[in-house]
């Protein structure tokens, strides 16, 4: 089991749901519109004046096998359209119930 | 949800919601009535009173001062102005605009009723009567006739006016011109007295020879019989075979007396139409009814009445107030669409996609016909301010979809899909929408919030462009996004048509957008200068006030002029007719191709023709009626012809001794008409104002620019009057009133009866042949008798002598006044009045004489008053608004710097194009107040947003200049060329709204031009400061730290 963390600009988000449901990764869970900023050159998304988009997270839990393919999926989406940013990040699950 | 996400999901609906919107909008356009303005409310009140036998003065002292008196207490009242002449009192109240006035004709008939027992006990109970534009006549018909001339009147009365006047709406019909028949009865004096009858007697005689007497009811065998005597008259020829006395035992007949003679009534106005007597008819319509649906209806009746007439009697169309509403409300529409078509070209320019332009521009009809809907509920009319408000409108109402439409560009192009794009995009600008949207709101509402006769007017202009900028608003929220979503496409494919064409205007913006940034980098850098040559500018275009002229309206050209001709007071009405007749015909050979048709109309009114008796008229007045052409099918304004003319009547006609050439048809009338400055002479005395006034009127014709100049007193009134002896009288056992009335029925002529055929009554008039009533002998052997049947001449009772009779008294606001009237021709009123106001200055006036200002003036002053307030008002409100979008006091500061080059440029511009300010052009001035500020928060809104985003105060001006400039030129070109049809319209009725739009093109251009250098260095100095400010602090709070540091 690997738990993937999807932060990416708001725009992507169905784009990101299509990918999850082709990869079969049923569960997720969104945290709704999120603010932040890339840790290069990625634009703040404060959803304030100056920067007025806004950033989502999605946080999902999936077995192995299907990590790569995923995160594959994701890295195309992501250079589809460098300007809006898309990072995804991946760690083991220890336990679950 | 938000609004743009659920459009954005739901096209269907979104779509549906506006074709509904569409729909409602059209429906109500085809229900729509038209009309000049909108309606205006009377706020004028009549108070008449008939006081019989009282003389001017009577009425004064007796009825109308205490009327004033009570009346003067009534609410809201503006102006008391009165006349009193020979046995009436004319009383008109002026009320504020914006009163009910069903409510203030109760308070006015309550206070008669408390003054009714203070006046005299002959007088009549006062009538109130209320006046309104409804009294104007909206068609004026020509009848041109020969043969049938003598019959005219039934003819008319029968086939024309009584089915005109059962037309729906149709208030009133009367026919001037066409004499009615009456029978005449002329005595020959002698023969009456040789056989002692007089003209009573034979009156009586008549009167009872001609009747029919039912004599009731009787039996005969087995049936009833009715038993009746009919003694009326079948023809008039019978009259001269009745008997009337008796001479040494054999009869006399009345032909033996008297010529009977089957004619027209005697004292009547004539009416020549094209040279040829003829009849006019007059229709005025009910009151609220719509003036062109009556009078396309009146017209379509016109050929089918025209049949039943007898072939020598032909109806024309003199006056037709409809076809000026059509023509000017055409002339709009064109305006509207013209301003369409550029408003789609400026678009597409910019944006370069036809998508994009398509989906602004589908902005401009939705909100546009929803506008509709608010004028068909509200029961308005498509008039002037309502279309103006259309045409101002198009160039704001795309403001707030190109913003949309850019940012959700932006999204898409950052590679966004086009429906995410389009709600983030819409989310990320809405507050800025909605704000500049407020701004514009700040403006217009206000304008609803106007008083007086500019607030009726603007009232609709308010409501108009409010609801279309919510509507607008609410399209760029909805309408916009959505079509975004469906019809936005990432990377569009171009073809290499459109890229031939596009590419050197893409080029030719990009180096114009480098440019400005250059510039902006100059005069950054040299920010004192620039501020000292822009407030040079501003403090330079001042002066310019001086140079340009203010006048009330600007004047219309709505092809009729009006001519109000008098000859001396007591002049023959036989002179007018023929001083008219060659005055006319002058004309018509002068200006053939300008006079379209030319009516004129001479002598004293019948007492039955209500138009005619309302307007001033005697056998030495005549009024002319002029039809032009349409201006665009002559070279010359209508201001020109009525300046030609007046100079032919002054040079060539001398017997007129008043004569006023009217544009527009009337005087001073508020719109449309040329501006009239009125000094109004106050004083008791009659000589005194008198002289004051003659010399005012030298001074007037003095001044350049003046023509026309009226003095409101008409002359004394030569009249012949009979001094009885009160003595001699009651030896022969007679009274005042017998004599009187002796005289009377001798001139004037008694009625003795009615002579009846095929249903119509006509009168049987008895007096004295014509030929004996010419000298004053006649009257002095007029022969009374005594009631023991003794003949007295009237030369033994008393003195026929000539006298002057006061003229009639006007006062305004309880005074005596004596009003002198100029028409301004060619010059701003404001220089007219200063040059009178000097001249005035030096007069040297009677104690107890004073001269005030009323006229386009006055109105003028009122209105400049209330807008000005109006003005002071909308910038507070703006500030606010801003201060509260920005959370700053200072931007909204620097962006209202704007308004000063906006007030440059009106100036600028109506010098340069040699208009005057006018309440139109002060209109253009007021919304430029939103307009203009709109640029401002464009720019100061993206600097800021440099800034928050780290940049230089430097950088984040000259790179917010530089993205912003576009989206500015773009929305103030949209505005600009919105206005320039406006501007240089050429038809009928542009004349009012060209200073409006050529006002705010001057002010936008030139604010835009130096908002774009000002603003922004202004915003460095300031920015400057506060960097500066909040350094300072930081670095106080440090030496503190440290000194406190030190300290422990």
């Amino acid at each position: 089991m690997k738990s993937i963390f999807i932060a990416y600009d708001q725009a992507h988000h169905e784009a990101i749901i299509d990918v999850l449901d082709r990869c079969s990764c049923r569960g997720f869970t969104s945290f709704g519109t999120v603010q932040g900023r890339g840790s290069v050159k990625g634009e703040p998304h404060y959803g304030s004046h100056a920067w007025p988009s806004l950033a989502s997270a999605i946080i999902t839990f999936v077995d192995d096998s299907k990590t790569d393919t995923l995160l594959e999926m994701l890295h195309a989406l992501d250079e589809s359209k460098p300007l809006l940013g898309l990072r995804a990040f991946v760690w083991d699950v220890e336990k679950s119930i | 949800m938000s609004l743009y996400g659920a459009s954005v999901k739901r096209p269907i609906m979104t779509t549906l919601c506006f074709v509904t919107i569409i729909i409602l909008g059209l429906f109500s356009l085809a229900k729509l009535p038209i009309d000049l303005y909108p309606d205006i409310d009377t706020n004028t009140l009549m108070v008449i009173t008939m006081y019989p036998g009282a003389s001017a003065e009577d009425i004064e002292q007796n009825v109308t001062k205490p009327l004033e008196n009570t009346l003067n207490s009534v609410e809201h009242l503006k102006h008391i102005t009165s006349q009193s002449r020979e046995n009436t009192s004319v009383i008109t109240l002026e009320f504020e605009y914006g009163y009910d006035i069903d409510v203030l004709t109760n308070d006015v008939r309550d206070k008669l009723d408390m003054v009714k027992s203070a006046l005299p006990d002959d007088s009549e109970s006062p009538i109130i009567f209320k006046f309104s534009t409804d009294m104007i006549p909206i068609c004026l018909l020509s009848v041109e006739a020969k043969e049938s001339m003598a019959g005219l009147y039934k003819i008319l009365d029968d086939a024309v006016a009584n089915p005109l006047a059962r037309v729906d709406g149709v208030g009133s019909v009367s026919i001037s011109g066409a004499p009615k028949r009456e029978v005449h009865v002329y005595c020959d004096p002698s023969r009456l007295e040789a056989y002692n009858l007089s003209v009573e007697q034979i009156s009586n005689i008549i009167g009872a020879e001609n009747r029919n007497v039912p004599g009731g009811s009787f039996d005969i065998g087995s049936n009833t019989y009715a038993l009746r005597v009919q003694g009326e008259f079948d023809e008039t020829e019978e009259l001269r075979n009745i008997p009337v006395g008796s001479y040494n035992g054999s009869i006399v007949y009345l032909k033996d007396v008297a010529r009977v003679e089957d004619s027209l009534e005697e004292r009547t106005q004539h009416t020549f139409n094209s040279g040829r007597e003829g009849a006019m008819i007059i229709i005025q319509k009910q009151s609220g009814a719509n003036s062109v649906q009556i009078s396309e209806k009146v017209m379509k009746m016109l050929p089918r009445l025209q049949k039943n007439l007898p072939s020598d009697v032909k109806i024309g169309v003199i006056v037709d107030t409809s076809d000026n509403i059509r023509n000017t409300i055409a002339s709009l529409e064109e305006t509207v669409l013209y301003a369409l078509l550029f408003v789609m070209i400026v678009v597409f320019v910019f944006l370069g996609r036809w998508r994009a332009t398509m989906i602004i521009v589908i902005t401009i009809p939705v909100s546009l016909i929803a506008s509709f809907i608010y004028l068909f509920a509200t029961g308005n009319t498509l008039n002037i301010v309502s279309l103006s408000a259309l045409s101002i409108s198009i160039g704001m109402v795309v403001d707030d979809a190109i913003v949309v439409l850019e940012n959700v560009t932006t999204h898409i192009e950052r590679g966004a899909d086009p429906k995410q794009a389009a709600v983030h995009g819409t989310n990320e600008v809405a507050i800025s929408v909605i704000a500049s949207t407020l701004t514009l709101i700040a403006v217009f509402f206000p304008l609803t919030l106007v008083t007086g006769m500019t607030g009726v007017l603007f009232r609709q202009l308010g409501w108009m462009v409010t609801i279309m900028m919510i509507i607008s608003t609410t399209c760029a929220l909805s309408l916009t996004p959505m079509l975004c979503s469906q019809w936005l496409k990432r990377n569009p494919k171009h073809s290499k048509l459109y890229e031939k064409l596009y590419m050197p205007i893409e080029r030719a913006l990009d180096r114009f957008d480098d440019g400005y940034a250059s510039l902006l980098r100059l005069v950054v850098g040299h920010k004192t200068v620039t501020i000292i040559v822009c407030l040079g500018i501003f403090a330079g275009s001042l002066f310019l006030m001086k140079f340009v002229g203010t006048e009330f309206f600007p004047t219309q050209d709505n092809s009729r002029i009006g001519v109000n001709l008098e000859l001396p007071i007591g002049s023959r009405v036989e002179l007018a007719e023929d001083a008219t007749r060659r005055l006319d015909s002058l004309w018509r050979a002068k200006y053939k191709d300008e006079i379209l048709v030319s009516n004129y109309t001479v002598g004293p009114a019948s007492s039955d023709n209500t138009f005619a008796s309302l307007s001033d008229n005697g056998p030495h007045i005549v009024s002319m009626n002029i039809r032009l052409t349409n201006p665009a099918d002559r070279k010359r304004g209508i201001r020109e012809i009525a300046d030609d003319m007046r100079r032919d009547i002054s040079e060539q006609f001398p017997e007129f001794k008043k004569a006023q050439v009217n544009v527009g048809g009337g005087r001073g009338q508020g719109m449309g008409g040329q501006s009239t400055v009125d000094f109004e002479i106050y004083g008791y005395d009659f000589t005194e104002t008198d002289s004051v006034a003659r010399q005012l009127s030298e001074v007037l014709k003095g001044i350049p620019g003046t023509a026309d100049i009226n003095i409101s007193r008409s002359d004394y009134q030569p009249e012949y009057q009979v001094d009885f002896d009160r003595e001699k009288l009651a030896l022969y056992g007679l009274n005042m009133q017998t004599v009187a009335y002796y005289l009377r029925n001798r001139i004037n002529g008694a009625t003795a009866s009615q002579f009846r055929e095929d249903g119509e009554e006509y009168d049987i008039k008895v007096m004295y042949s014509p030929e004996h009533r010419t000298e004053i002998s006649d009257i002095e052997n007029i022969v009374v008798y005594t009631s023991t049947g003794q003949p007295v001449r009237v030369k033994e009772l008393g003195k026929v002598v000539e006298r002057f009779t006061p003229p009639t008294i006007e006062r305004k606001d309880r005074e005596r006044l004596i009003t002198v009237s100029a028409v301004v021709d060619g010059v701003p009123l404001s220089q007219v009045v200063t040059a009178a106001q000097a001249q005035i200055d030096k007069m040297h006036l009677p104690a107890g004489i004073s001269i005030g200002l009323a006229g386009s003036f006055e109105d003028q002053q009122d209105s400049f008053f209330d807008l000005m307030m109006l003005g002071v008002l909308i910038i507070i409100l703006v500030y606010i608004v801003m201060a509260a979008q920005f959370e700053s006091l200072t931007y909204p500061g620097i962006i209202m710097t704007s308004l000063l080059f906006a007030f440059s440029g009106v100036f600028i511009i109506l010098w340069l194009t040699g208009h005057t300010l006018n309440v139109m052009s002060m209109i253009g001035g007021i919304m430029l107040i939103g307009i203009v500020v709109k640029n401002g928060i464009v720019l100061i809104d993206y600097i800021t947003l440099n800034r928050e985003r780290g940049m230089s105060i430097r950088s984040a001006v000259i790179d917010g200049g530089r993205s912003r400039l576009r989206p500015v030129v773009m929305t103030t070109l949209t505005t600009i060329l919105g206005m320039v049809p406006m501007a240089c319209g050429t038809g009928e009725g542009a004349e009012m709204w060209r200073p409006m739009g050529t006002a705010v093109i001057g002010g936008l251009t030139f604010s835009t031009i130096l908002t774009l250098l000002f603003v922004p260095v202004l915003y460095c100095v300031f920015a400057h400061n506060g960097v500066k400010r909040t350094r300072k602090k930081l670095r106080k709070a440090h030496e503190a730290r440290l000194a406190a540091a030190k300290n422990v």
